[in-house]
């Protein structure tokens, strides 16, 4: 009896978590004017209409420059800080850990608009640097806490063998602790990208002029229900989750 | 090593964060800012978006509760029921964390609309005859938009805590005469306390920070603080104001929560 | 059906009685039916490798596990279908099972808060306990700041406070050093004298079983094979298995024919039962390395002779290819023995069994 009632909850809650983002695949892949039922046919109409709109093709150009440069810059600063608070004391790196991961946990729209104002004040331009700058903010606490995760596990020994055994520094990272440990840096890595890709609020607040895929969707759902809205939600979802699921798959997460 | 992450954080998130503190204090005079120390954009804050304020929270903490509710349920089957399925469970909890916050927004926009899914469904069954108009541009509808985003969000941390739980504590607590009530409110929930204050500090300040959702699903009668905060920046442009509301917002969701963390307090063992 | 003679006092009524009790864990068969009888006082031990059922046992008389068929009694009461919180019972766990969220004094007071004793009650309990176990000056910390032997002690006293009428332990010494172990040990024995309860234990270290209980069930493969006191199961073990899993025995395989048992390495005795191959066992401290004896023997090569302390142990090779150990502790007789010359081996026919099988 137990068994059913949590078996059945835990399906309703799959459903509402998958629904959604399901029926905006679905719907992507029809020539319905409407999202709604019946649904008349199969239909790249609303690829189409986004390919030959070249202002999608900017903002697609924009989100992938945003994203590919979030993603570099916070996985080496995220991996390179990680490895140091590793090797601190529990007490103190729990603490930094917790200050770094603030910004993640305060509203998109604070972050936003503290960083307009700031850039405002010290005279920076927004453009897509300033952009990247406060992905920055909100990527590189999920990169720290991942690789964090994986480095205090880390056998030191392995390392002081190839120390021993004759190798420099540099050629013991490169030969040893790098790849025992590319596979979580490379799964922080995709999460990064995935969060990038899919940050609105910030980017909102910090681009200035033009467009990336999310403040292009924003542009369609103000005016009113553009179905080829679908077609660009397909292609983020496939790129957000597409990129979360090799990360997860890589570096084997279990929670 | 640590310097480019330190860098980041005190540059791109301390110090904006520091200066829009202190802007809050500033006045603006002809679309300038003026260096200043007033309360007044404070005051104002509570006079002129009192109501908003009140509904933000009351609709934050609703959102917040039915999430961690919902999560701590849902990561509770992933740990003690689900068997062979979990990791399944796990992984459609992840791929969804990622899933496109506007996209997301924008389904459950054409899923609850008066044109949309629910409705075009309910219309070729035959249930109903003319399409119903109550499913969206209500608070219910920011509820279900919002949670179904913070969902995933919130099942993660109570996951990572209720791991720490182990089998053997809960024979324990049963062979020394708990019945199942007793070891849930005595050795499972106050063992993950910290899992489920994660959660529902994520889910209440993230939905109490939010004006998308409430702009696009909410309705007229559905006023959030975020929106009047991000009005003062694209429209109004008075940075000032916006900033007094936002750590106003802050201000009495770090309240509420402490004084959550405090009843739950109560649990803790004697 | 392993039905087993209870060896408790004479015509006492058992306080736990297990009758036709079995589990499956779907077509595996992890405890076959079986009878078992535990008396008031006992210090009983389940002993046998890992996976032979015995922790699944011990589950099933605290109620953790259903059993498939048959019947639990404690105290003249079928308990079979009550959960662990409403029977008469307290478990030890493997791991201990503290909870982490708690400090020492809650953990150990949180049974009688359950039952709703009083403040001034649950004080004075947990104090004496406390005491008892020798935990006193440990009452505000938390689990996660104990050591391996302190945690054993606090998960004891949580079950000790409860005043079981049968006290469960599921291995447990295992997580701790030997050294440890053995003091924890004496500790167990001495806990068991001063309050004179039932203690029924898990365990797979033989050592342990003997230096502890007053009975032992040896288990293998999810049968009880044979049930008895320590000195019965060492000197008269009923199978092969037994007399190899308690102790070191060397074994020399033979066959017996019309009452005539004739060994491999050259040895032929009288002995009555049933035709077929048998094994002899015969323990290394019963072995003499002098012959010429009114008992059985034969020759072989000394292999190795090894100073252990209390004793010798020396490596014989028979004919047959079979070794045998023996163990003398006559330790200055080492100097003329030379390791690959023959020697002769005897002991005596009382201290072997013939054990039928391969």
């Amino acid at each position: 009896m137990a068994r059913i009632a949590w078996g059945a909850y835990s399906g309703i809650i799959v459903l509402f978590m998958l629904t959604p983002l399901v029926l905006v695949v679905l719907f992507s892949f029809t020539d319905n004017a409407l999202t709604n039922f019946p649904i008349n046919a199969f239909s790249l109409h609303w690829y189409r209409i986004l390919d030959a709109n070249p202002e999608f093709w900017k903002a697609f150009e924009n989100s992938l420059k945003v994203s590919l440069g979030v993603t570099l810059i916070s996985t080496v600063i995220g991996t390179m800080a990680a490895m140091v608070l590793a090797r601190w004391r529990e007490r103190l790196a729990n603490a930094a850990l917790l200050a770094l991961a603030a910004p993640v946990t305060l509203p998109a729209l604070v972050i936003g608009i503290a960083l307009l104002v700031f850039f405002n004040k010290v005279g920076v331009p927004l453009s897509l640097a300033t952009v990247i700058a406060g992905h920055l903010v909100i990527t590189q606490p999920f990169v720290i806490l991942i690789v964090y995760a994986r480095m205090v596990n880390f056998d030191y020994a392995a390392v002081d063998s190839a120390r021993d055994l004759g190798a420099s520094p540099w050629r013991a990272f490169w030969t040893v602790t790098f790849p025992i440990v590319s596979s979580t840096v490379i799964g922080a890595a995709l999460i990064a990208l995935a969060i990038s890709l899919d940050d609105f609020i910030i980017t909102f607040f910090t681009i200035g002029g033009g467009n990336t895929l999310p403040t292009f969707v924003w542009g369609k759902v103000r005016t009113y229900l553009d179905p080829s809205i679908n077609a660009i939600g397909t292609i983020l979802i496939t790129l957000t989750v597409g990129s979360t699921a090799i990360a997860l798959w890589i570096s084997r997460y279990r929670g | 090593m640590i310097g480019p992450s330190g860098a980041v954080f005190l540059l791109l998130f301390v110090a904006p964060f520091a200066f829009l503190f202190v802007v809050s204090f500033w006045r603006k005079k002809m679309f300038v800012l003026e260096p200043d120390f007033t309360l007044v954009n404070y005051s104002e804050t509570l006079a002129d978006y009192g109501w908003p304020l009140a509904f933000t929270l009351m609709i934050a903490f609703a959102i917040a509760v039915l999430t961690t509710v919902l999560a701590f349920l849902f990561a509770y089957a992933i740990r003690f029921h689900a068997g062979r399925y979990a990791n399944a469970l796990l992984f459609v909890t992840l791929i969804t964390l990622f899933g496109g916050y506007l996209v997301k927004i924008y389904a459950w926009k054409t899923i609850l609309g008066t044109e949309g899914i629910l409705n075009s469904a309910l219309l070729t069954l035959g249930i109903v005859d003319q399409p119903l108009t109550v499913f969206i541009y209500n608070p219910g509808a920011v509820v279900v938009t919002l949670t179904h985003f913070l969902l995933p969000l919130a099942v993660l941390p109570v996951f990572a805590s209720l791991r720490g739980v182990r089998e053997a504590g809960l024979e324990a607590a049963r062979d020394l005469g708990a019945g199942a009530t007793r070891v849930f409110r005595d050795i499972v929930v106050p063992q993950c306390l910290p899992g489920i204050m994660a959660a529902f500090t994520f889910s209440f300040l993230i939905a109490a920070g939010d004006y998308v959702t409430p702009r696009y699903v909410g309705g007229p009668y559905t006023s959030m603080i975020g929106d009047f905060i991000e009005g003062q920046f694209s429209l109004r442009f008075d940075w000032p104001a916006g900033a007094a509301m936002s750590f106003t917002i802050l201000g009495a969701g770090l309240a509420i929560i402490a004084l959550v963390r405090w009843a739950l307090g109560a649990l803790r063992p004697r | 059906m392993t039905t087993v003679s209870g060896g408790g006092p004479g015509g006492a009524t058992p306080l736990v009685r297990l009758r036709g009790l079995s589990k499956k864990f779907g077509d595996v068969a992890a405890v076959q039916p079986l009878d078992l009888d535990i008396f008031a006082g006992d210090f009983f031990a389940l002993l046998g490798p890992s996976g032979c059922g015995k922790t699944t046992l011990l589950r099933m008389v605290g109620g953790f596990t259903p059993p498939s068929t048959g019947t639990v009694e404690i105290d003249g009461q079928d308990v079979t279908r009550l959960g662990p919180e409403q029977r008469p019972t307290n478990m030890v766990f493997q791991g201990y099972g503290l909870f982490p969220h708690m400090t020492v004094r809650q953990n150990i007071g949180y049974g009688l808060r359950i039952a709703k004793a009083s403040d001034a009650e649950i004080a004075e309990r947990v104090g004496a306990i406390m005491t008892l176990v020798r935990i006193g000056e440990l009452a505000e910390r938390r689990p996660d700041a104990l050591s391996g032997g302190q945690a054993q002690r606090v998960a004891l006293a949580r079950a000790l406070v409860m005043r079981p009428r049968v006290l469960l332990l599921d291995e447990p010494l295992a997580a701790l050093d030997l050294k440890l172990r053995k003091q924890m040990q004496e500790e167990l024995r001495r806990i068991h004298q001063s309050i004179g309860g039932t203690f029924v234990f898990v365990t797979h270290d033989q050592g342990e079983a003997m230096g502890l209980a007053n009975r032992i069930a040896v288990m293998e493969a999810g049968a009880c094979v044979q049930e008895g006191g320590p000195e019965e199961i060492y000197l008269r073990p009923k199978t092969r298995f037994v007399s190899s899993f308690i102790g070191e025995a060397n074994m020399l395989a033979g066959e017996r024919r019309g009452g005539t048992v004739t060994l491999r390495a050259g040895i032929a005795f009288t002995d009555a039962g049933p035709d077929g191959p048998v094994v002899l066992v015969v323990r290394p401290e019963a072995i003499r390395l002098d012959g010429g004896t009114a008992g059985l023997g034969t020759t072989g090569r000394l292999d190795d002779v090894v100073f252990l302390g209390p004793y010798v142990r020396y490596r014989v090779t028979l004919a047959s290819g079979e070794e045998i150990a023996a163990h003398s502790a006559d330790t200055g007789r080492r100097a003329g023995m030379a390791v690959g010359a023959a020697v002769q081996i005897g002991w005596e026919a009382a201290d072997h069994r013939v054990v039928a099988g391969t």
